[in-house]
């Protein structure tokens, strides 16, 4: 991957307002030629406005946005023409055939008639879609429409492609299909690609922002974030055995921040959730404790934090720290 | 502009809505020429051109409601805003296609005339020109339907406030007979629009400097040619609801003249419309 070349996309100061509220407020971030750049946040954080900023499909209040050395405001074809978007909602005629939509997308993004039956081709077999070719839109499952609209937006071979949400309502095998041709088209292609799994964007992106309430709350590699996820030092264990007992026992582990029990899943056991001080393994001394106490250990798994619990660990150490950790 | 043009077009004969308002059109002008023309006894083809001009009451919001409201329901908007298409393409696609819509269907009718040759002498310009002043007529109907077509998301509402203000500009000849031409009512109807010019720009921009600073703007101006030339204000409420009278500027056409100022203002009035709706989609995008 081509990652590490010049900023095609610069953000600045972007900042847009429905009546009083702040949909986005005051964000910055630039994309480097050939990165692919996450968008996680959850619903409502301001990632869909952000995206339909940089598209031009609606203006910003304040701040700029420069794609390629082109102002969206100023030169919004030049723009336009190195964008590939695709939406929330995919944005599909109903009373058309898979053929003819993508045909209309070519000729509305000026592609020349006589390299039209290639660029379909090409579209059509890296989604996968070929054989749906004269089915009607409205026909077509949300997996397969999904992936028209991934085609329309691939129309047009573009510098850059936006994708919302681009995995949203797929099965397993098509969420990893569709992933994968994202992976694939980042070998050329400049993305950003919004999601509320964390999982997800740290398969496919080489960055990623997050983004809260309309603000940038960290920006990072997936790497850095996993590891700040392993910090967290959460479990769930099942033992069997009297629930106060075993808690108490547990309670008196050293390292043991905190331990409650979350109920009985199965008779005669128990499911505590455990957490540990950072920096430290209480795998261990949770296993021989509870092993000489004659209470087994009948399952042991980490918590993943959730994207709120993430959240607010990041914007927490904002606060702690006066300042986001790697905001560009 | 074409590519919008002829996705418009397609999806008119895709679903019902082309096939419904061509029958529905030749229909009734088929009854029209045979009451008149043919079982009338009549030469004059202009009358069934004038006498039909109703339909474009019904027809009009027809091939106009979805034009723009469905693309903004659907989000498909998305697509043509975000692509290097200019936002005048994409209305002009869609007006052309609605046009031409029209113009097929009114193509068909010449058959009529034809028909009507068979028995007699009829006066070819006379009759072009007539189809001209209806066509004329249409295409300014057509584009007040896609303008308001552009203010709504819903179809149904689009159709409804289309079918309410085409039938306001039918009756206006009568409105502007009951209307008073006085000096102080004229001013009164210029406070009035003043004010909801005012109250217009309010509400889209929120900007309460900028409302204020245009009504007082409007009431010096109105102080102004007071002074100056209180004239100015006599039968000024006929003027300008005069100028959405489309049907007077249409009666030339059926008596046979061929009124180059009518065209003019039948085209005038199509193109700020249109331009009208350009606006419309550019300023949501602010909003």
């Amino acid at each position: 991957m081509n990652v590490g070349g010049k900023n095609l996309i610069e953000i600045n100061n972007l900042t847009k307002n429905y009546g009083q509220y702040k949909a986005v407020d005051n964000v910055n971030f630039t994309v480097k030629k050939g990165e692919i750049l996450g968008f996680l946040g959850p619903n409502g954080a301001g990632k869909s406005t952000t995206m339909n900023i940089i598209t031009g499909y609606i203006s910003a209040t304040e701040g700029t946005v420069k794609v390629d050395g082109f102002d969206v405001l100023e030169q919004p074809g030049e723009v336009k023409k190195r964008i590939g978007y695709l939406p929330e909602l995919p944005p599909l005629y109903m009373d058309m055939t898979v053929g003819e939509y993508l045909k209309f997308v070519c000729n509305i993004k000026k592609v020349a008639s006589s390299s039209q039956k290639d660029t379909l081709d090409k579209v059509m077999n890296a989604v996968k879609i070929s054989d749906m070719k004269s089915r009607l839109i409205k026909n077509l499952s949300k997996g397969y429409k999904q992936r028209v609209g991934l085609a329309q937006a691939m129309i047009g071979d573009p510098e850059v492609l936006i994708l919302d949400e681009p995995t949203v309502g797929l099965d397993p095998k098509q969420i990893i299909e569709i992933r994968n041709v994202i992976k694939n088209l980042g070998k050329k292609h400049t993305i950003i690609l919004s999601s509320h799994i964390l999982s997800e964007v740290s398969a496919v992106c080489d960055r990623v922002l997050i983004i809260n309430k309309g603000k940038v709350v960290a920006s990072d590699t997936p790497e850095n974030l996993s590891k700040r996820l392993s910090q967290s030092n959460r479990m769930v264990l099942r033992a069997k055995g009297p629930k106060q007992e075993i808690l108490k026992i547990i309670k008196g582990i050293e390292n043991i921040k905190m331990a409650e029990i979350q109920g009985v899943r199965e008779p005669e056991t128990v499911d505590i959730l455990v957490e540990g001080s950072e920096d430290a393994d209480i795998r261990e001394a949770l296993f021989y404790t509870l092993v000489r106490a004659d209470y087994p250990i009948l399952m042991m798994k980490s918590m993943d934090l959730t994207l709120e619990e993430i959240f607010l660990q990041v914007t927490n150490a904002k606060e702690e720290n006066g300042h986001a950790s790697n905001i560009k | 502009m074409l590519a919008i043009l002829n996705k418009e077009l397609k999806s008119y004969f895709a679903s019902a809505t082309g096939y419904i308002f061509m029958s529905f059109f030749l229909l009734i002008s088929g009854i029209f020429f045979s009451l008149t023309n043919l079982f009338g006894r009549s030469p004059l083809y202009n009358d069934v051109l004038s006498s039909i001009t109703f339909i474009f009451l019904f027809v009009v919001p027809m091939i106009t409601m979805r034009l723009i409201s469905e693309e903004t329901k659907q989000k498909t908007d998305q697509l043509l805003l975000t692509s290097p298409i200019k936002v005048s393409d994409i209305v002009l696609g869609k007006y052309f296609a609605a046009l031409g819509l029209f113009l097929a269907t009114l193509g068909v009718t010449i058959i009529f005339p034809i028909i009507l040759s068979f028995f007699g002498e009829i006066s070819t310009g006379e009759i072009l020109g007539g189809y001209i002043g209806f066509f004329l007529l249409g295409a300014s109907f057509i584009s007040v339907g896609i303008f308001i077509s552009s203010l709504t998301d819903n179809q149904v509402i689009a159709a409804v406030v289309t079918v309410v203000t085409l039938l306001i500009m039918w009756i206006m000849d009568g409105i502007i007979m009951g209307m008073p031409k006085d000096r102080t009512s004229s001013m009164v109807f210029i406070g009035i629009l003043v004010i909801a010019i005012t109250a217009l720009f309010y509400f889209s921009t929120r900007n309460i400097y900028m409302s204020i600073a245009i009504s007082v703007i409007g009431a010096i101006g109105m102080i102004i040619v007071f002074l100056i030339n209180p004239g100015l204000y006599d039968g000024i409420i006929l003027r300008i609801l005069g100028w959405f009278s489309l049907l007077k500027r249409h009666e030339n056409f059926s008596m046979g003249i061929f009124d180059v100022n009518a065209v003019v203002y039948f085209i005038t009035f199509s193109f700020a419309f249109i331009f009208l709706t350009i606006q419309t989609i550019e300023k949501r995008r602010w909003s």
